[in-house]
């Protein structure tokens, strides 16, 4: 009878103790959201301001925002984490719901658009002038963070993407940095032939997987093409697009991407380049304090434009932070105070690897320790850059791009087929 | 003649008790059913004006949507891999774990254990045991000098078993107290008397334990049966629906119409399907079964 005393006991408490882990394991988790207020709560009579932001930021957003409430006695910061998908799901919800924090992390294009289209987010265009972001924020900067003719939100970073490479494992191969796309794939024939997965992706949401086939898309269609395909002015179901996906198609089945990438974490592809199973990861400047952040030796990785032909472009997007169109006076000033706190030049030294430096401001220095922000940056302001798919698209068209990836990978679509569905995607947008 | 009913102090009293519980039902459960009915007649952003669109929503689902067909099938397979397979291998931890035998709590707990873990989690579990790479799975049959890879989440052939398996894993806990509790109901006097009367443990098993079980079966299947109609954060975290819909569930369509491509009335209408799909399946069921009692 003790025994089974102690016996449900012990179980009662392992049922605890995993509900418990299985809370902190979400903490990293795709879709979970993990809620976190700072200091000792709201101190009285002081204005409260809510932020939701992205998880992978959280070692500085947590500190930053706990010394924020504290030498701000007037105003107090709640801050909520999400993860690259859940923040997007959950800023749609709480539009819904009318039940958006006062200021919340946002990428560009049309994802930020939506905000600024239904008229949810604060227009700054006579803050900016008062203020003269005009002195403080680089124009593209500031043009990118124009949506629907509003300024509509406070633009924190800049970011281009480029091929991240382990040197150490093109050296060992003799290969050297491509710079036509016959080269590109020669490499990718080697690596794989030395048992090399060339391209480290992962399609589950679609998004990374993306950009690599917008950068063959931006290969066999030129760049005007391509800009003019992402405005809906001309159609996706061309020999250019069909050219593309028929040589991601080939590219998968000759095993250039790691296996079941179709439905791996895309926050998860540095793993394959950390341990040497993978050669390249199309990523973005962060990457380099992702890289500081996992304790890895930053001499291994460089970086170079996807050579996808005339100047080589790359895809650029931007983030900046939103502010709800129902703050009070009170609340934006507090949302204002809060934003140029945290990106001021202690915090963003402090904390480089959890931003994505240079910030886009006039006269940014580049962050120490991360040598391949500048070369992107230079290469990009040279080659010059159009706008990744993902913010060019709305979410729907975008999701039916991603299908088409998936099922070009599986064999279930052909080339013609997908590019046949994404124009149908678009000219069902057009039509809603 | 019609008879009087006779009402007594207890009936008004039972009334007044519901009272409470029936406002909180009606105003959270049947009012917003009713307004996202309302609201799948409706061309809607979820933020702007509504445009009546009549029963447009429904047509173009059941017409031309090919991924909400796809979602319908997947859902079917769902019940009936839920009904043969977890109901079943539920029922036979049940029945092994209602015998007397050492170290019962333990088993009873360790496999109620994976019940408790927030399915998100179990998502998150499970992607890295079925990594094709670095994956528990695959890294086995190497030990073991087997050359074979799957990707098991990533082929549309197998993403939706394995899926389920991943769901199954968790899915058991649940349906096995019931019947544990169902079979610890059943009186040993009859068991005792059927053991005389010469019959066999599968006899005993066949002919007495599962009709005396039937009110468990009855509660156990309708709750599968909705379980498996709105089963979502297992599919969303493995897979989000893909690759290229092939574990899309209705409840993952839904919530991308509504909340990613801001298709609210569109995706409230496959909300109404999901309801009246459970309802075409579960009334009938539950009254027929009471009935017979």
């Amino acid at each position: 009878m003790k025994i089974k005393k102690v016996m449900a006991l012990t179980m009662a408490s392992a049922m605890v103790i995993s509900m418990a882990l299985s809370g902190c394991g979400s903490d990293g988790g795709s879709e979970t959201k993990e809620s976190s207020t700072q200091g000792e709560g709201a101190k009285s009579g002081a204005t409260e301001v809510t932020f939701w932001t992205l998880n992978t930021r959280q070692n500085a957003v947590d500190p930053i925002v706990e010394e924020f409430n504290k030498q701000n006695e007037d105003v107090h910061v709640t801050v909520s984490y999400y993860d690259t998908d859940g923040i997007k799901d959950a800023c749609k919800v709480a539009a819904s719901s009318k039940t958006l924090p006062n200021m919340w992390f946002n990428w560009g294009g049309s994802l930020g658009g939506f905000y600024a289209e239904n008229g949810l987010t604060y227009d700054l265009t006579d803050y900016a002038k008062e203020n003269k972001w005009d002195e403080k924020f680089t124009q593209t900067s500031m043009d990118l963070c124009t949506l629907d003719g509003k300024l509509s939100g406070y633009p924190t970073s800049y970011n281009v993407l480029g091929v991240y490479y382990r040197k150490d494992i093109f050296e060992e191969n003799g290969i050297a940095v491509p710079t036509t796309f016959e080269e590109f794939e020669a490499a990718c024939a080697k690596l794989k032939e030395n048992g090399i997965t060339p391209i480290s992706t992962a399609g589950l949401n679609g998004w990374h997987t993306m950009r690599f086939v917008e950068l063959l898309i931006e290969h066999y269609a030129g760049s005007e093409l391509h800009d003019k395909m992402n405005t809906f002015d001309e159609s996706y179901d061309n020999d250019a697009v069909v050219q593309a996906l028929a040589k991601y198609q080939e590219f998968c089945e000759k095993g250039y991407f790691p296996d079941g990438f179709l439905t791996q974490d895309p926050n998860d592809t540095l793993i394959g380049m950390a341990n040497g199973q993978c050669a390249m990861d199309i990523q973005g400047q962060w990457q380099d304090g992702k890289i500081i952040q996992e304790g890895l030796d930053m001499d291994q990785y460089g970086v170079f434009a996807f050579p996808s032909g005339e100047t080589n472009r790359m895809s650029a997007f931007a983030e900046m932070t939103q502010f709800n169109v129902d703050n009070t006076e009170e609340e934006l000033d507090a949302c204002m105070r809060f934003t140029d706190y945290y990106y001021n030049e202690e915090n963003t030294v402090k904390y480089a690897e959890y931003y994505n430096l240079p910030l886009p401001v006039v006269g940014a220095e580049m962050p120490e320790g991360q040598p391949n922000v500048p070369v992107l940056l230079e290469t990009s302001e040279k080659n010059g850059i159009f706008t990744i798919t993902d913010q060019a698209f709305p979410t729907e068209v975008a999701d039916v791009l991603f299908n088409a990836q998936d099922a070009i990978a599986n064999g279930q679509m052909t080339p013609e087929d997908g590019a046949k569905s994404i124009q149908e995607a678009i000219e069902a947008y057009n039509n809603k | 003649m019609k008879k009087k009913k006779n009402y007594t102090r207890t009936d008004k009293a039972a009334y007044f008790f519901l009272l409470p519980a029936a406002v909180i039902y009606l105003s959270v459960i049947v009012a917003p059913v009713c307004y996202s009915f309302f609201i799948s007649l409706f061309k809607w952003n979820g933020i702007g004006e509504k445009q009546f669109v009549g029963l447009s929503n429904y047509i173009n689902l059941f017409k031309g949507d090919k991924i909400f067909h796809t979602a319908i099938i997947n859902n079917l397979i769902w019940i009936v891999l839920t009904i043969f397979v977890t109901m079943t291998i539920a029922l036979l931890f049940a029945v092994i774990l209602s015998k007397q035998f050492r170290g019962r709590t333990f088993f009873r707990g360790f496999f109620y254990f994976p019940c408790v873990i927030a399915p998100i989690a179990v998502a998150i579990i499970w992607r890295w045991i079925y990594n094709p790479n670095i994956g528990f799975i695959n890294e086995f049959f190497k030990a073991l000098g087997i050359n074979f890879t799957q990707g098991w989440i990533s082929d549309p052939n197998v993403s939706l078993y394995a899926v389920f398996a991943a769901a199954l894993w968790q899915a058991i806990g649940q349906p096995m107290i019931l019947f544990l509790a169902g079979l610890q109901a059943i009186s040993p006097d009859v068991l005792e008397a059927a053991t005389i009367d010469g019959a066999n443990g599968i006899e005993q098993f066949f002919l007495i334990k599962v009709p005396l079980l039937k009110d468990t079966f009855v509660i156990v299947i309708a709750t599968l049966i909705v379980a498996a109609m709105k089963v979502y954060d297992v599919v969303q975290g493995l897979t989000g629906g893909g690759p290229n819909n092939a574990t899309q569930m209705l409840s993952t369509y839904m919530y991308s119409q509504v909340f990613q491509y801001n298709n609210v009335g569109y995706g409230t209408a496959v909300a109404c399907i999901m309801v009246l799909m459970m309802m075409i399946v579960i009334i009938p069921y539950v009254s027929f079964t009471a009935k017979e009692d």
